[in-house]
């Protein structure tokens, strides 16, 4: 883990933004991510866990709110989500790090190969910011992956539609793997969504009537760009049948 | 800056004093909970998972001050007597811990999902394990352990765990007269293995028997055991700076600044350190040459080479002196592909001086080995079917979730401990002893428990560094590689370019086989030289052949150093032999079983080659007698695969292209595995064992357990000698001031070896026994008492215990203390034999290949533990299956490793895992204890081929590199495709 210097743990958002106005100073949510990092640091930790961000409720809109240190295996249980979001959480991260690792973190990293990122974006996810006066109080997600969270904010919430008939198609080594690239489709009356991984530096949402238009996927040793996009395409073909679109 | 965090530690609250950057793990451990071990840092191997507010969470990625007003749970809570819990115990009877490093993590994850849900599913079971990575068990028995806890929770009775014994489907010696596919196979959970039992066998008391391990209590409860549960008072941390670069020469290093970082003791590295020529290879005395390290050179020859180490008060002040030392490279031109590095212009690794018997070194040839058996140039010529391949193969890591891990000190007599995670103890005792310029006399290596090996361990890889700072600050000092470090700068299996040419007459016989390795040694020889050796007693030995040839270059390059990997060689050969063959019974459209057994070597062929290949390799071309097949179960372990996978399905065209799933096509694959036991003429290993006062024994064995259950079963063995149960025989292994001699856990040796010397010394003991007994019970022939249930009886049925003839011997009249010792080393290398089965689904719009299921029906002779061998048999296919599929050492252009963690290097978990099935089929070699040859490696030598072969039955197309990756797949299924006449 990096050598944190110091650690905070503010008691309410306030004292949060305002710890996090230092540029030295992260935010710590689950964990997973920054302390697994070895490389040195004289960054200050400002640990997110008393500011009561975990709960995951309805809201009147027909959406469902989940707090942003509300963690994957608490997604992975809410009863409020789909099944296949839930499965999504579950697949994310194995068991021992799932408990630990947040929403939240799951936004602020942008993962290019996060499933459940896709999945929040095809579910029109609207992430909730609180700090800077630059930032909207809410933004779209897949606005966000590309801007990234903007410096001195907060992510405190996603809300998502949890309605519609969905589908996932992915290729990857190994049926655990992390899938080199994969299509999440969404349908509702009227709409329809279909978000990929590993095409981009993020997830992004596709044109579901040419997916691979505009994509340009940097090739790496599990998949070169032009696999990439022949994959794109193969498995949107695919989400889109078993959705009948 | 410190924080005091006040957290409940296993029911208990507790403070600690902490600094911001330490983690749960590190303040559990200096809490004194030793179930916890390091794995990673970033938590992917579970192997320090605790309960964290009830639910299983990786304590490496948990700040302790985050820890602050939560609940913790380690498996130290369920130590409340010395009885274990039902979980443990669970765990304990099914033989689900091999080395049993993250035992912990897999009895708290039952804990926490059996409490949630008391009878889960298997699914919800595996997805509990999904974040405990295993390098050991491939799951298989710890989920039938969750099972069984599960049920005995519930008040569900359960049967002993115990092999299923099943009927023969063969004479022995012949294929049924019927293809065995016609009935269902034998029904029983997976973990269980299916016993096939030899008639020439019989029934024992403690051999062959589902024996309990003997180091199962102390792996179950968590209490200290590995390497890094001691801390000697005052004990330093070592950090290693390592090259970024391939290949460069040093040209300065100021070490000046490292120094001055506080707390710092030592810093060492070309310019203050002995210059020592030797090679890390853990092998038998005298190491093959070429001799081509130091401890620091003044030149790096691979990214993660050592450059210099530091030694200091905590491991943040190692790593800031690590940061600080500077170094000035001359960064020179690199060669990573053994391909090329024979090219006059490749760079040249090794031009130093003072490394001798390098082969050629302008053309970094390390070796070049060669032998011949028959005319092979004059059967290629005149024989009808001509048949060259070429292969790949590439470069992987042996995983063992505990890192390398050593520390060392002066003890009071100033002689050197080492205490350290290694599979050859005495080899590192003697290799160390020039480098630190001490006597082997005055070094004692002390192997505790390992957290895993796999190969990796079978070298002398870290124990000098710690050893050089021990001296250099006179203070006790731990060096523990990271995960990246063990990826890079530890050892790998060698890459290889394998040639097979083939000749085979019009029956379908071979006439030749002409096999030509370029093996890549990375930048030093260590095993560079034997384990190709063994690619070609592998490669050639398994068929019958008029005439072979084995041609070898083992080339220097500048990739991270390939060592010992389980399997040593044959993973790679029979990975081209046994896809070669395929395709050559497919050309000529043969059945591939069929082509295949009709040359493979049967009881009384000979293994002509064999002597001539090897550390001791036979210099004449011809020798009056040639080592033969002695035992041989193959046609049972290919009738009960064959009917075990269903092989019949290979032609119901429904099956392989399922209507529902149209861009599905499956596949079942098979490969014919052949291996050895043991080194001939050269592994050796001692034993040693005495009566105590209660009729009880100590066993001291040089053998080295990794996990393997090898000390269970040398002690199983030593127990059927001395009529005991196996709590009776005490095992201690091994430490090289207190046991005999051992070469060390390598070669598949371990029980053939190791336990014979067992048997001999028991059976030493046993004559003692008898004689002593004789005279208590005044019998005049002494061979007429026989020892069991811990009694020695008379003919006339008296009889006296054990304690009375330990009180008697020890106390009484004519004392002496009743012990024996033997060791033992053999002219034979019996073979186990195994039939691998693979079935495979391919994706072919995508090239995803996913393994449904594996087969393996092995011949190891007689199983002294079936739990444990068929355990050694589940990993083994997993590990060859991690090979086949998905691991691979992917380097840039500049030779990084650009994935050295777990994920981006991907190994098997849980819940992706193929049905796996084992069947141990008895044969009797008379040559090993009680009939029993190796079962170590031999799973690691078919699962590659099978796959491949399982690839080819799906879709036609034949894929001659490693791994199966999706985009390797597909690129072939695409190039197949276009080769297709159109329309």
């Amino acid at each position: 883990m990096p050598l944190v210097a110091e650690y905070h743990r503010p008691a309410s958002l306030d004292e949060a933004l305002e710890l996090l106005g230092s540029p030295r100073r992260v935010a710590l949510a689950g964990g997973t991510m920054l302390n697994a990092d070895r490389e040195p640091s004289d960054l200050e930790a400002v640990d997110l866990q008393a500011l009561g961000l975990d709960t995951i409720a309805a809201t009147d809109a027909g959406r469902v709110r989940i707090g942003a240190t509300a963690t994957l295996d608490a997604v992975r249980r809410c009863e409020l989500l789909g099944d296949s979001l839930r499965d999504l959480a579950r697949a994310e991260q194995p068991s021992t790090l799932r408990t630990l690792a947040t929403v939240g973190g799951l936004v602020a990293k942008a993962s290019s190969e996060s499933l459940l990122l896709a999945a929040l974006l095809a579910h029109d996810a609207q992430v909730e910011l609180v700090g800077s006066s630059a930032a909207a109080a809410e933004s779209g997600l897949a606005g966000l992956l590309a801007t990234g969270v903007p410096r001195g904010s907060l992510v405190t919430a996603v809300t998502v539609d949890p309605s519609g008939r969905t589908a996932t198609a992915r290729t990857g080594r190994t049926p655990a793997d992390v899938p080199i690239v994969a299509a999440y489709g969404r349908r509702i009356e009227g709409f329809a969504a279909v978000a990929l991984t590993g095409v981009a530096d993020h997830p992004v949402l596709v044109d579901v009537g040419d997916p691979t238009s505009g994509l340009n996927p940097a090739g790496d040793f599990r998949g070169s760009r032009e696999y990439r996009l022949h994959l794109a395409g193969t498995l949107t073909a695919r989400v889109m049948q078993e959705l009948h679109l | 800056m410190t924080l005091d965090v006040t957290f409940e530690l296993n029911g208990v609250p507790v403070t600690a004093t902490v600094e911001p950057h330490h983690t749960l793990r590190e303040a559990l451990r200096r809490l004194g909970m030793f179930s916890v071990h390091y794995g990673s840092d970033s938590g992917e191997t579970g192997a320090a998972a605790v309960l964290y507010d009830g639910r299983l969470a990786s304590s490496d990625v948990i700040l302790a001050a985050s820890a602050d007003g939560h609940s913790v749970t380690t498996v130290e809570s369920l130590n409340v007597s010395p009885d274990l819990h039902p979980v443990q115990t669970a765990f304990v009877a099914v033989g689900a811990f091999q080395s049993g490093y993250s035992a912990g993590a897999m009895i708290l994850g039952t804990l926490a999902l059996l409490e949630e849900n008391p009878d889960p599913s298997e699914d919800e079971i595996r997805d509990m394990l999904s974040g405990i990575l295993d390098r050991e068990t491939a799951y298989v028995k710890p989920v039938e352990a969750v099972k069984r806890t599960a049920a005995v929770l519930r008040g569900t009775e359960t049967e002993p765990f115990a092999p299923l014994v099943i009927d023969s489907l063969t004479d022995g010696s012949r294929p049924p007269a019927e293809p065995p596919t016609g009935s269902p196979a034998p029904e029983a959970p997976h973990a269980v293995p299916r016993l096939v039992p030899s008639r020439e066998v019989p029934d024992m008391a403690v051999v062959g028997k589902p024996e309990v391990k003997v180091d199962a209590v102390r792996l179950a409860k968590g209490n200290p055991a590995f390497t890094d549960d001691i801390e000697p008072r005052g004990m330093l941390y070592a950090k290693v700076l390592r090259s970024p670069h391939a290949h460069a020469r040093i040209v300065s290093i100021d070490d000046s600044a490292a120094r001055a970082v506080p707390g710092v003791h030592a810093v060492l590295h070309h310019g203050n350190t002995l210059r020592v020529k030797y090679a890390s290879g853990g092998q038998s005395w005298p190491n093959p040459h070429p001799y081509d390290q130091v401890s620091f050179d003044d030149r790096v020859r691979h990214v993660g080479d050592r450059v210099a180490a530091v030694a200091a008060e905590t491991v943040e002040a190692a790593e800031e002196a690590v940061r600080l030392i500077e170094v000035t490279y001359d960064v020179l031109p690199a060669v990573f592909d053994e391909r090329f590095a024979m090219d006059p212009d490749a760079p040249k690794v090794h031009d130093e001086e003072d490394t001798t018997h390098i082969c050629d070194p302008q053309r970094n040839l390390v070796h070049h080995i060669a032998a011949k058996r028959g005319d092979v140039e004059g059967n290629l010529a005149a024989a009808p079917h001509v048949f060259e391949q070429t292969f790949r193969v590439h470069q992987v890591q042996q995983c063992p979730i505990e890192p390398h891990i050593s520390m060392a000190w002066l003890d009071s007599d100033e002689r050197m401990v080492v205490r350290t995670a290694t599979q050859v103890p005495f080899h590192t005792r003697r290799m160390l002893a020039p480098l630190i310029d001490m006597d082997i006399k005055d070094i004692r290596v002390i192997k505790p428990r390992i957290g895993g090996g796999f190969g990796a361990k079978q070298e002398m890889l870290i124990e000098d560094i710690v050893a050089h700072l021990a001296i250099a600050t006179r203070r006790p000092v731990r060096l523990e590689l990271d995960r990246a470090e063990e990826f890079y700068a530890s050892r790998t299996r060698h890459p290889q370019t394998i040639t097979y040419r083939t000749a085979v007459d019009g029956d379908g016989r071979l006439l030749a086989q002409d096999m030509s390795i370029i093996g890549n040694t990375g930048p030093y020889g260590t095993h560079g030289f034997t384990v190709q050796i063994v690619s070609g007693l592998r490669g050639l030995t398994s068929y019958n052949a008029a005439s072979k040839r084995f041609d070898c270059h083992v080339v220097y390059t500048n990739i991270p150093v390939p060592g010992a990997y389980r399997g040593y060689g044959a993973p790679q050969a029979e990975f081209a032999l046994e896809a070669h063959m395929e395709d050559i019974a497919r050309a000529l459209d043969l059945d591939p079983i069929e082509f295949k057994r009709r040359n493979w070597v049967k009881v009384g062929d000979e293994m002509d080659i064999a002597p001539h290949l090897g550390e001791r390799a036979v210099a004449e071309e011809e020798l009056d007698e040639y080592p033969r097949i002695m035992s041989s179960g193959i046609e049972e372990c290919v009738a009960q695969g064959m009917r075990e996978v269903d092989w019949n399905r290979r032609n119901d065209a429904a099956w392989k292209a399922p209507a529902d799933r149209p861009n599905i096509r499956r596949g079942i694959g098979f490969a014919f595995c052949m291996h050895g036991t043991a080194i001939p003429f050269l592994d050796m290993g001692g034993c040693s064992i005495k009566l105590n006062d209660d009729g009880s024994f100590n066993m001291l064995i040089g053998a080295t357990d990794l996990g393997t259950g090898a000390d269970t079963v040398i002690g199983q063995i030593a127990a059927e000698v001395l009529g005991v149960p196996l709590d009776d025989i005490k095992v201690y292994s091994s430490d090289t001031d207190m046991t005999p001699f051992d070469t060390g856990a390598y070669a598949s040796s371990t029980t053939y070896i190791s336990g014979t010397a067992a048997l001999r010394a028991a059976e030493a003991v046993r004559e003692r026994l008898k004689a002593r007994a004789a005279m208590l019970l005044e019998v005049d022939e002494p061979c007429t008492i026989e020892l069991r249930d811990r009694r020695a009886y008379a003919a006339d049925g008296r009889s006296v215990t054990l304690e009375e003839i330990a009180l008697d011997s020890l106390h009484w009249q004519e004392q002496e203390q009743i012990m024996g010792t033997a060791s033992h080393v053999s002219p034979d290398c019996p073979p186990p034999f195994a039939a691998q089965f693979a079935e495979v689904e391919v994706d072919v719009d995508t090239g995803q290949v996913t393994v449904t299921k594996l087969v393996m029906a092995v011949d190891c002779g007689v199983a002294i533990n079936p739990v444990t061998a068929s355990g050694q048999v589940e990993g083994g296919m997993i590990q060859a299956l991690g090979y086949a599929h998905c691991e691979e050492i992917v380097l840039d252009d500049g030779g990084r490793m650009v994935n050295p963690s777990f994920g981006p290097y991907k190994i098997y978990r849980a819940d992706e895992m193929p049905d796996t099935v084992v069947y141990l089929v008895q044969t009797m070699e008379d040559s090993g204890p009680f009939g029993a040859k190796a079962v170590a490696e031999i799973p690691k030598d078919g699962v590659a081929p099978a796959v491949r072969n399982a690839i080819l039955d799906a879709t036609g197309v034949a894929i001659n590199d490693l791994p199966f990756t999706p985009e390797r797949v597909w690129a072939a299924l695409q190039a197949a495709a276009s080769q297709r006449p159109s329309g």
